[in-house]
């Protein structure tokens, strides 16, 4: 573990359980057909095809935490475009290739459009599923309004498809299942997928790593609705007919109640979950239709209230007591590898405010702001509640914040930038409260921060983390380094903020903003943390900005003191100036009004 | 001229179908998903009442009886625990919607039906013979929207509700029973969804599942309109409008999505929708 060549990064890497599951699958995909009766395989079939479409909205809902009705529209599209060229050009092997091109990549270019409606800097989720539920329906009355080419409500039927047996199907489909299984897997336990789970947890810490959340959404919506449509591709040519419900948005939802069922963000859950529920509805609806739709309305009433987690984890629970292994086998070791510093010395850090104002309507927060800030410096920002401390934080690191004035972070105009380019600018900041990923490992938070420095694999987890001197220091010197494989939401408020602060500097900014840093922390900590501050001033030469209460704090870090009353900067000194100053004091008294 | 009555009246239909989700939304901060079903609901209770001879004009209280108790029952056993986890909400009452449709078609089948009007025939308006329904759907709609502006605005209850919605957490120091103000204003969304479902039954059909398209509109309008019942009016009456616009003059087809599309670029162009920021 100490030479970082010895460990071979590979997708395998502890994936045994993967070799099996899929060895399993493919036997049992492989004798399917000889042992079930050809009702049961023609139902599965179609179970198959669902199951991939519900694997798609697992990675959306489960891992990236979009609530999508909106999948059933790329599987219906992928299957009208299959239904729609052999309907009008015919079977030929060109034809099956052009529909098959465009089965894939109309659902895509979809895909992009509705992911550049659902995801901008600032949307909110629910807009997200307003869209996804929008989207299906505009589909669907397309369709309708195709007339006799789109065959309207009563669908395409008749049309040639390939002359292949049931089991042959079952075959096909279900070997494409169990690779996308795999893939799926892969995927799943991958750093991007664990970039998905970040940006499900806090997008906007992941905006301030640098991260272009609603871009990296916008391509998976994309590349999961061509997934989607390949699905539909098969199904169209599969049942040889296409009727406008399946790209319905009640299918949409039939499709989140099986990965609801199945347990989201588990993957296996929801494919067992959709082939389970789908099979038992093609029996029991013929008899029992409208108890058999009752009880699954049911049921997942009491799964999303009382077991948000579906069933997998309970059988997974079962089955970890039935046979008991070790625990920690699936989470890899991670290591902290030294990151290279580009240049011996590093480049000038310099910012520069000049005239900023915020207001909200006729309310000034803040005015007329001229602030210079240059590397080696740590400026300490205090001023009573409500004098605009936070709010000034926030202009300098989002170019959309404020109303006049200029910011230039190391030479460049932030303009209307957000964030995540503003921190590509060498920025870094620390929220008040510690803005940290709870469902990653401390190790896997600091990975978040080295995305830019280096991309997230699609294939490989996370199993080093490269962090650049300032940000070893603080894992090292906080006991965090002790802790990385622990979750980050079992972390004390302490190692939260020693965290989020590691984090910041493992961007390797030039500028670092934080915010009230050791607001909460014991003595020790707040001693501890205040070292690593002064250190970055004046050894790593970084231009620090601290926004702080505790004026002895203060006094004891800081090379510059600028304060801040009712939106504008009344003194700009040196410690002692400032604190010395009458004006301070009266301020800090109260009596500073009027 | 029949047009802009066309328009007024959609509007009115569209505002009084919405206001139940809008009053749940606006406070609860969650999306009711069985707003479509709980309209269901009422549109049966008329249809109960057409059955049993009785006067067309007491499905209204009825629907908003039904409604309500079944929005008790609802709030304390399935949506209480979800306040906190709003798209698990929306999960949730979808799936109580499933349920609700499935036990009325396992009760009065699954065929369509239709309900007897408290008000027949047309009335001379503006140089128009008009449907005298529509045109009192029109005058309940404004004074159900007054009404309930007003209750929000000018009693004790509609105080403490701005009150949860600003800030639960000063609200239940201040020694206000958030939980009670929860339950009744579900109740009351749920009440309107009813009554809502009684008022437009005269104009359609009744079946298991014609809530769900209402639903949608719905969801939209609320969306756009944010938590006022001035936004939802003026929301109605320009969505609404656009809907019976293009369904004239281009398709229907088209206009079925109208509302759809324009809420979602609405909302893209301007995330408040017609609400203040």
């Amino acid at each position: 573990m100490t030479d970082p060549r010895a460990a071979v990064r590979g997708p395998l890497r502890g994936t045994g359980g993967l070799a099996v599951g899929l060895a399993v699958a493919a036997v049992l995909v492989a004798a399917g057909p000889f042992i079930l009766d050809t009702y049961l395989v023609n139902i599965l079939v179609r179970a198959f095809l669902y199951a991939l479409v519900a694997m798609t909205v697992d990675i959306l809902w489960g891992y990236t935490g979009i609530l999508t009705f909106g999948q059933a529209a790329f599987f219906g599209i992928g299957a009208y475009a299959a239904a729609l060229v052999f309907t009008h050009l015919g079977f030929t092997p060109a034809t099956i290739g052009l529909a098959l091109t465009l089965s894939l990549a109309a659902p895509a270019v979809a895909g992009l459009v509705v992911g550049w409606l659902s995801f901008y800097p600032g949307s909110t989720p629910l807009y997200a599923s307003v869209v996804s539920l929008a989207f299906p329906i505009v589909v669907t009355q397309v369709i309708f309004s195709g007339g006799t080419f789109t065959g309207s409500s009563s669908g395409l039927v008749g049309y040639p498809v390939f002359d292949l047996s049931v089991e042959a199907w079952f075959w096909i489909v279900g070997a494409v299942l169990v690779a996308a299984a795999g893939l799926g897997y892969v995927f799943v336990h991958s750093e991007m997928a664990r970039t998905l789970i970040a940006i499900r947890d806090n997008e906007a810490r992941c905006s301030y790593l640098g991260i272009d959340a609603p871009r990296l959404k916008i391509l998976l919506t994309a590349a999961l609705a061509a997934v989607a449509g390949l699905a539909g591709f098969g199904y169209a040519n599969y049942s040889g007919v296409v009727a406008p419900e399946i790209a319905g948005f009640v299918f949409g939802t039939v499709l989140v109640i099986y990965v609801a069922l199945g347990g989201r963000a588990t993957l296996v859950g929801p494919l067992i979950g959709t082939i389970l529920i789908d099979t038992l509805s093609a029996y029991l609806s013929g008899d029992l239709p409208y108890v058999w739709q009752l009880v699954v309305g049911l049921v997942f009433i009491v799964v999303i209230v009382a077991l948000p987690n579906g069933f997998a984890p309970l059988i997974a629970r079962a089955w970890r007591r039935l046979a008991p292994r070790r625990r920690h086998g699936d989470r890899p070791a991670v290591r902290i590898v030294r990151a290279e510093s580009a240049t011996a010395v590093p480049p000038s850090a310099t910012l520069e405010i000049v005239g900023v104002a915020k207001s909200f309507g006729s309310l000034k927060v803040l005015e007329d702001i001229h602030l210079s800030i240059v590397d080696g410096e740590l400026v300490s920002l205090v001023g009573p509640n409500g004098a605009g401390k936070t709010t000034l934080m926030r202009c300098i690191s989002d170019g959309r914040e404020r109303s006049g004035g200029l910011v230039r972070v190391n030479g460049t105009d932030i303009a209307g930038l957000p964030p995540h380019r503003v921190v590509g600018l060498g920025l870094g900041r620390k929220f008040q409260t510690a803005g940290i990923f709870e469902s990653l490992t401390v190790a896997e938070c600091l990975r978040m921060a080295r995305l830019s420095a280096q991309a997230p694999s699609f294939l490989h987890p996370i199993d080093a983390v490269t962090l650049p001197e300032a940000a070893r220091a603080v894992v090292e010197t906080t006991g965090l380094a002790d802790a990385l494989a622990l979750a980050a939401k079992a972390l004390s408020h302490g190692q939260k903020q020693a965290l989020e602060l590691a984090m910041v500097l493992a961007l390797e900014p030039r500028i670092v903003l934080l915010d009230e840093p050791t607001a909460g922390l014991t003595k020790a900590e707040r001693t501890r943390i205040g070292g690593i501050l002064t250190e970055l001033a004046a050894r790593h030469r970084l231009a620090v900005i601290l926004v702080e209460h505790d004026l002895d704090f203060v006094r004891e870090i800081s090379s510059r003191v600028v304060v801040l009353h009712q939106g504008r900067i009344v003194l700009d000194g040196t410690v002692d100036e400032v604190v010395g100053s009458e004006l301070v004091r009266t301020i800090y008294a109260g009596a500073g009004h009027g | 001229m029949s047009l802009a009555l066309d328009v007024a009246t959609t509007a009115g239909m569209l505002f009084v179908v919405a206001m139940g989700l809008l009053v749940v939304f606006g406070v609860l901060k969650i999306i009711n998903f069985a707003h479509g079903a709980f309209l269901t609901l009422g549109a049966y209770a008329g249809l109960v009442t057409t059955g049993l001879a009785l006067s067309p004009w007491l499905s209204w209280p009825l629907a908003f009886l039904v409604g309500a108790v079944a929005g008790l029952l609802v709030e304390r056993l399935i949506v209480r625990p979800l306040y906190a986890r709003p798209l698990d909400a929306i999960l949730a009452t979808w799936g109580l919607g499933i349920v609700i449709s499935q036990i009325i078609t396992l009760v009065f089948g699954r065929e369509v039906q239709f309900a007897a009007s408290p008000l027949t025939g047309t009335v001379a308006i503006l140089g128009e013979t008009y449907s005298a329904y529509r045109l009192a759907l029109l005058a309940v709609a404004v004074v159900l929207g007054l009404a309930f502006s007003g209750l929000i605005e000018g009693t004790r209850l509609g105080l403490s509700a701005r009150a949860v919605i600003m800030n639960e957490d000063l609200a239940r120091g201040l020694g206000i029973d958030t939980s009670r103000v929860r339950l009744l204003t579900f109740v009351i969304g749920c009440g309107l969804a009813a009554l809502a479902g009684a008022l437009i039954t005269p104009l359609s059909s009744v079946d298991p599942n014609m809530g769900v398209p209402w639903l949608i509109n719905a969801f939209m309008l609320v969306m756009v309109a944010g938590s006022s019942f001035a936004s939802l009016a003026l929301a109605a009456l320009i969505l609404g409008g656009a809907q019976v616009v293009v369904s004239s003059y281009l398709s229907p087809i088209l206009g079925g999505m109208t509302i759809v599309v324009m809420a979602a670029l609405v909302l893209r162009l301007r995330p408040a929708g017609f609400g203040r920021d």
